[in-house]
């Protein structure tokens, strides 16, 4: 299995679980399965054309996929996984 | 303390003028107190349309900015690119440089954090140790004066930030 670390805001897709496991041998894949498992998933992870959203980086172990080969990047058991937003802020409240 | 040197600082008003009705964001590294280096990251709030892009705003923050058209939301608040967070922190690694603080702009408030910049911070040190980042300071440069922009830096923990002293760096000659 391989852990993926959901953040604060993707809570509500995964029960508020901020820890999740999933299956798939590539980081696609990993994202299909969680979606199967929490409808929604994928969609707040990805934007409409597929790819990952602007505000998000996700890494494998400590490394960003994007520079290792993005949703092909092949995963394996006992990997970790973390959805990681950029830095944000606003300026009321 | 954080040391940053003049050219820097001009730099990150520069930023934040060019951006101004929009907040600008950015990176600064460097090596135990001195900051040597700027990234500026892009806000890409302006150009996010899809409602699921505001994800990581808390609720209070997202009812506001829901209401707003997305170059409004650019004026409120920023959400960085996080590819071009991703590839500054990576070429910070590769020069052997640390992460010192993130920067933004409150273009008509003042050089404080607000709730929503304490509550995302927070959120990042979730799992900044786990990527092995260390703890960045958060610089916030104020233009509500316009004619004398303020630049503040902070240290967020525990869902409060402490003013830290920041100081201007003359360059060497
Ligand atoms: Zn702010």
């Amino acid at each position: 299995m391989i852990t993926v670390r959901i953040p604060t805001p993707l809570r509500p897709m995964t029960e508020g679980k901020s820890e999740v496991e999933g299956k798939g041998t590539t980081i696609g894949e990993l994202i299909d399965q969680l979606n199967a498992a929490h409808p929604g998933f994928k969609d707040r992870v990805c934007d409409e054309r597929g790819e990952i959203r602007r505000f998000i980086n996700v890494y494998l172990n400590e490394e960003d996929i994007r520079f290792l080969t993005g949703k092909d990047t092949p995963v394996k058991d006992g990997d970790e996984v973390s959805i990681v937003p950029a830095i944000a802020g606003g300026t009321h409240g | 303390m954080l040391s940053i040197p003049s050219d820097i600082w001009q730099d990150m008003i520069e930023h934040a003028r060019a951006l101004d009705p929009h907040e600008c964001c950015g990176i600064l590294a460097g090596t135990d107190d001195h900051v040597t280096m700027q990234y500026r990251i892009t806000n890409i709030l302006a150009r996010m349309h899809d409602e699921a892009d505001l994800a990581h705003f808390d609720q209070a923050k997202l009812s506001d900015l829901k209401n707003l058209t997305p170059e409004e939301r650019a004026d409120v608040a920023f959400q960085m690119d996080a590819q071009e967070m991703s590839l500054a922190q990576k070429d910070i690694r590769q020069k052997g440089m640390t992460l010192k603080a993130f920067y933004h702009s409150h273009t008509f408030s003042p050089a404080r954090p607000s709730l929503t910049d304490v509550t995302i911070a927070m959120e990042f040190e979730n799992y900044r140790e786990r990527l092995n980042i260390p703890e960045p300071y958060h610089v916030i440069i104020s233009l509500e004066d316009k004619e004398r922009p303020v630049i503040r830096a902070y240290r967020i923990q525990e869902s409060q930030a402490t003013e830290i002293p920041v100081q201007r760096r003359s360059l060497p000659v």
